[in-house]
């Protein structure tokens, strides 16, 4: 049991694992999932209850204890140093003498090699790891855990991240890892995955066990109940191989016909990322009013740094934006938001709200000194607080009362609160960038519907979205991004699982035949 | 959590952290004055003679208070624009240079024109507001434009302003019969701000005075009051909403240099009659002092000024009358202040 | 002016002489901001131990006890930074002006506490008259390590072992994970709050050792303010050195060349009736340092900034 700031995360949880299988462990988030497995990895410690591997009761102080005992932990958020190398990350966990020589560094390079080479597994010991893709991160990790000699790999949400190709490619390797005695917890949401590629599912729902079962005996639709604990309709969760539907935004666009002008231009952006390397090289894209454009992509392809150039908080190195003809690319966040462009961040808690400031402050940050909310000499406390009762109101965010500090809210009823204050305003154009990431299949549903809605009021939507399904369910057209580049661009008609995944993968353009190429490097 | 560690309460628990605050801060300096009877033991004095000594010195005449009040001024003036600054996480510790930069502009100004009194003095206000409010707004536009850290590069910029300063009353203000002891020639004695009838303070006091509900309210009512809070618990997200962020930076260090500057020649006007290195005793560094026991409200700043000012005109009764070092109630200062930020810390645990 | 006596061959000497505080601070603010904890105490941890290494020199007419107190005072005001920022996480920009005032407010004190009664200012001998016997005596090695230049040596022996320190060493491994991504090292079970003390502890040793240097080797007298701003220099040249100690030792070294010229210019250029007035060289090193720090800042493509400078580690909650 574990218990964070009087929320019990885990209530009498039991779940085993068994030599060479793998085991899907399901939930939604929030379900405690993740905090299952950080108590087994020695990050958090139970409240109650105990852990035993191989008939023996084990306490883990912290990850060092774990790792002793076999288990090897690969995070959904990679826990590496990005600027160090893969093989100085692996020596981070090490103990050893004193010094560390290049002589160190090479042998556990060396060692590292014969891993990834036995498994499959192909990353470069030697390179930076700011500098490695989101797979080879990953990869890196898997290894680090298996240069330990882990018997019990936990991987928290390990397609998440990653191309459908490559997480295709994972998955064998997993199964290999099994083959050889490994214990395998993979957590995910994602039916299909425990389906097909686990031998024993538990699925978990507010911090307590809900069913054990093997995949041969269930559906997705049984386990999807088990999940959210009420039918869910198929929209939500995981589309499957379930018909895309006739563009949704078709109507709109019917009505907006002739006015096809672009209200918002991106023409050959380029920006460079915290490291100072190339990490947006020429962007372009035109969002027509009453138009959803996805930019999809694996995370870490340059998405981060373009949500910033657009939100304006990083210059572009080259390239520009345009509102409506109007040059924009120079402009403060300020103008940006004076001209009709609401945003949605990616990080709502660094960057779409302010903690310690109320929910009712919250809501009128962006026009704090203007009427009614006050003048540029007076706040007006009153009108603020009606603005805040209303907006809670017709956006379902759930709090006790619009005074309370925004931080307290839950992930979904904080990226409520952003949206209610991007939408509480006339847009022209709507960024939303992973609007729905990290949010239960409720709040998910509700943020679609609004971004529905905009595209049906006519404003113009670009969606940035490392998730397919969302990107599936909503996006008129979409823009492929890989390394820093858009390699692909589709209308919603010629949208294709598999050509995605290898656009996002980098082997496919748009104008390339689709084909797999050769010599991918997986 | 708020972010700040001192003061600045969250908005919706802002009364019950007010409240929190004042008791940390005054248990913070019980415990203070209690470290500081053991330096008085330790200096070989007597606690309760000392303290006795202090009270005295302070407000046991009507030249006492008038000393007091007179202490109180700049650090409170100063103190005022710190504790906005800070409240936006913009670290101004040069209010010294500030200060001096102010005196300089204003002292200029009454050295060099010669206009009706009354209107003199108002320029000289003026002059030593804007000139503190450049020097500031160097620091501003640093940070704003380059990212500059603001810490530093102000207190540069003061070792750069002594100096300048230095030149000044040496060369082109200089006063020959002065001797070592340099100093500008004295400013017309009909701009000199009149002392308050009966006690020994001048008219500054009232400017002073004036500035607490107007800070406060600035602070706390106003849009840019809100706009600098936001700003001081993330500036991300506080920029991501519209506002100007860069120029709210700009505009604390004019607002927090302007105050120092018109501390600095308010100095002047109302105490040396010149521009010399008296007319500070590092108030601009004690100001720092200032605003965090005052935990960055404007009534928290009038107190912790009041408090510094009579631990440093106590001090000096203190050392004349016990023979104490005057050092002690530096000390304390550095103790209570250090105190402070412990304490406030484990009540929120 | 006779140029020929300003840029003479002393003038690397007496520039090593003055850069020496400094550069040493410098490389220990280094070892801390590569952990990630913005040390804004620096300039009270070399004022303690400037006066640590005064009580100890004059007291026991001893420049390497002097010393060696410097460096224990120093350490203990790492200890009292790292309670602040890594034990009880309070803002690490404010706990470190606190800790100069409190600096400053405490040794003022204590100086006047023990001299208080003296007529005349009390000074020490300082350290270039401690000849070690023996060692000096060694030809042509004896005097090359013991003369003034000797200094340059400790500063470069001192920035090398910081620099193997943080990149041939276990913990400097450890030091530049906890300053870049606190979370994946705590997760690789590296005690995240534990390095960032000890970096803070190598930076009090090295700050306390600047200290005294300044005092022993220098100076010779104590005074409120007798480290000038020389804590809040070294704070700027870490950016000015990208956080790499050997480019950090450069900047200082610039630094103090610039400031033994400025005093020469200023001694040959004819004091106060001069026409260039010497306010003007005694501000050139801070003008220095300001320019310096602006144009990195301004000039770096990749901020070569550990990126969790500052911010203080809470297990398991994200920043």
């Amino acid at each position: 049991m574990k218990r964070f700031d009087g929320l019990t995360a885990l209530a009498g949880v039991d779940f085993d694992v068994r030599k060479g299988e793998i085991h899907g462990l399901l939930g939604e988030n929030g379900a405690g999932k993740t905090t299952l497995m950080n108590i087994l990895f020695g990050l958090l410690q139970p409240d109650a209850g105990t852990i035993v591997i191989d008939g023996e009761p084990v306490r883990f102080r912290d990850p060092h204890d774990a790792v002793a005992r076999g288990v090897g932990m690969v995070h959904q958020h990679f826990m590496l140093v990005p600027t160090l190398t893969v093989a100085e990350n692996v020596l981070l966990g090490e103990r050893h003498g004193v010094t560390l020589t290049r002589r160190d560094v090479a042998g556990v390079s060396a060692r590292l090699a014969a891993c990834a080479e036995r498994y499959g597994l192909d990353v470069d010991p030697s390179a930076p790891v700011w500098k490695l893709s989101v797979g080879e991160q990953q990869r890196a990790e898997i290894l680090r855990a298996l240069y330990r000699n882990a018997r019990i790999l936990i991987l928290d949400e390990p397609t998440a991240t990653l191309t459908p190709f490559e997480a295709e490619q994972l998955l064998p390797r997993l199964r290999a890892m099994a083959a050889e005695g490994t214990a395998v917890v993979f957590i995910t949401h994602h039916l299909d995955e425990v389906i097909t590629h686990t031998d024993r599912i538990t699925v978990l729902r507010g911090g307590r066990h809900v069913a054990t079962l093997a995949p041969g005996e269930t559906t997705t639709r049984e386990l999807a109940r088990l999940m959210v604990g009420r039918e869910v309709a198929s929209f939500a969760v995981g589309l499957g191989d379930a018909p895309l539907d006739a563009a949704p935004g078709a109507a709109a666009l019917e009505r907006v016909q002739g006015v096809r002008e672009p209200v918002l231009e991106i023409a050959g952006l380029q920006a460079r990322g915290p490291m100072g390397n190339l990490a947006v090289r020429g962007v372009d894209v035109a969002v027509a009013p009453g138009e959803i454009v996805a930019i999809a992509g694996v995370e870490g392809n340059g998405q981060s740094e373009l949500e910033e150039v657009l939100l304006g908080l990083r210059r572009p190195t080259a390239g520009s934006i345009r509102l409506d003809g109007r040059e924009i690319t120079a402009l403060a966040p300020a103008e940006r938001l004076r001209h009709g462009i609401g945003v949605i961040p990616s990080d709502r808690y660094r960057r779409g709200l302010v903690r310690a400031l109320s929910v009712a402050e919250n809501l009128v940050l962006d026009r704090i000194g203007e009427r009614p909310y006050g003048t540029p000499l007076t706040l007006n406390p009153k009108a603020i607080l009606a603005n805040a009762r209303q907006l809670v109101e017709r956006f379902s965010i759930r709090v006790s009362r619009p005074e309370q500090p925004a931080g307290m809210l839950s992930g979904g009823n904080a990226q409520r609160l952003v949206i209610a204050r991007a939408l509480s305003r006339e847009l022209r154009v709507l960024l939303a960038a992973q609007p729905s990431r990290g949010l239960d299949v409720g709040a998910m549903e509700f943020v679609w519907s609004q971004l529905d809605a905009q595209r049906a009021a006519g404003v113009g939507v670009l969606l940035i979205s490392t998730d397919l399904e969302e990107v599936f369910a909503l996006a008129d057209r979409c823009h492929v991004m890989y390394r820093g580049a858009v390699v692909a661009v589709w209308e919603r008609a010629e949208f294709d699982r598999e050509r995605f995944g290898l656009a996002m993968g980098g082997v496919l353009g748009s104008a390339d035949p689709p084909a797999v190429a050769e010599g991918v490097r997986v | 959590m708020t972010s700040l560690d001192v003061g600045l309460p969250a908005s919706a628990l802002a009364w019950h952290a007010r409240v929190r605050a004042l008791l940390v801060t005054v248990g913070a300096g019980v415990v203070a004055l209690v470290i500081g009877a053991v330096f008085v033991i330790l200096a070989g004095g007597s606690p309760a003679r000392a303290l006795g000594s202090m009270v005295d010195g302070t407000v046991g005449s009507k030249f006492a208070v008038g000393q007091l009040l007179t202490q109180a001024i700049p650090l409170l003036v100063i103190g005022l624009g710190l504790a906005f600054a800070f409240r936006g996480r913009v670290y101004n510790i040069g209010a010294e240079g500030q200060l001096f930069m102010g005196a300089l502009a204003g002292g200029a100004v009454l050295l060099t024109l010669d206009l009706e009194p009354r209107l003199l003095l108002a320029l000289a206000l003026l002059a030593g507001t804007a000139g503190g409010a450049t020097w500031g707004s160097l620091v501003g536009i640093l940070r704003a434009r380059w990212g500059v850290n603001e810490v530093i590069s102000s207190l540069l910029l003061t070792y750069i302003a002594l100096f300048v300063f230095g030149w000044a009353i040496r060369r082109p203000f200089g006063d020959p019969s002065a001797g070592n002891n340099l100093a500008s020639r004295p400013v017309p004695e009909d701009t000199l701000l009149p002392t308050l009838p009966g006690y020994f303070v001048h008219y500054g006091l009232f400017g002073a005075l004036v500035l607490v509900p107007i800070v406060g309210y600035v602070m706390a009512r106003t849009p840019f009051g809100f706009r600098v809070r936001a700003m001081g618990l993330n500036p991300q997200a506080t920029e991501v909403a519209g506002v100007r962020t860069g120029r709210l930076v700009v505009w604390l260090m004019l607002l927090s240099g302007g105050l120092a500057g018109l501390a600095g020649i308010i100095q002047v006007v109302g105490i040396e009659g010149r521009l010399d290195a008296g007319i500070s005793q590092s108030y601009g560094f004690t100001a720092i002092v200032v605003a965090l026991l005052g935990r960055l409200s404007a009534a928290g700043v009038l107190l912790a000024a009041l408090f510094i000012a009579f631990l440093n005109v106590g001090g000096q009764a203190m050392s004349v009358d016990e023979g104490l070092p005057y050092s002690l109630v530096v000390a304390i200062q550095g103790v209570f202040v250090l105190l402070v930020l412990v304490a406030d810390r484990f009540s929120r645990a | 002016m006779d140029w020929s006596t300003i840029i003479g061959v002393s003038l690397f000497a007496s520039g090593v002489q003055l850069a020496m505080p400094t550069a040493l601070a410098a490389v220990g603010e280094t070892v801390c901001e590569r952990a990630g904890v913005l040390n804004l105490g620096l300039e009270g941890m070399m004022l303690t131990a400037t006066l640590a290494a005064f009580v100890a020199a004059y007291y026991t007419h001893e420049a390497a006890l002097g010393v060696l107190a410097g460096v224990l005072a120093g350490v203990a005001v790492g200890a009292l930074k790292a309670f602040l920022s890594v034990f009880l996480k309070t803002d690490q920009v404010i706990n470190g002006i606190v800790i100069v005032i409190f600096a400053q407010g405490v040794t003022l004190f204590a100086y006047e506490r023990l001299f208080g009664g003296l007529s005349t200012q009390p000074e020490i001998a300082p350290l270039h008259d401690v000849r070690l016997p023996g060692l000096a005596d060694i030809p042509w090695l004896g005097p090359v390590l013991f003369d003034q230049d000797a200094l340059f040596y400790v500063a470069a022996v001192v920035a090398l072992s910081v620099w193997l320190l943080l990149f041939r060493t276990r913990f400097g491994l450890l030091v530049r994970a906890v300053g870049e991504a606190p979370a994946a090292a705590d997760s690789a079970a590296v005690h995240v709050d534990r390095v960032r003390l000890f970096a803070l502890l190598v930076c009090g040793a090295l700050a306390g050792l600047g200290g005294a240097v300044l005092i022993v080797g220098d100076i010779s007298l104590w005074g409120p303010n007798v480290t000038a701003g020389r804590g809040w220099v070294a704070v700027a040249l870490v950016i000015f050195g990208r956080w790499n100690p050997l480019l950090v030792l450069g900047g200082a070294l610039l630094f103090g060349i610039t400031d033994a010229l400025q005093l020469r210019i200023q001694a040959a250029s004819g004091g106060t009736t001069a026409a260039v007035p010497f306010e003007v060289f005694q501000a050139l090193p801070y003008v220095l340092t300001l320019v310096v720090m602006v144009a990195a800042t301004v000039a770096s493509r990749r901020s070569a900034q550990p990126a969790m400078l500052g911010i203080p580690f809470r297990k398991g909650v994200s920043e």
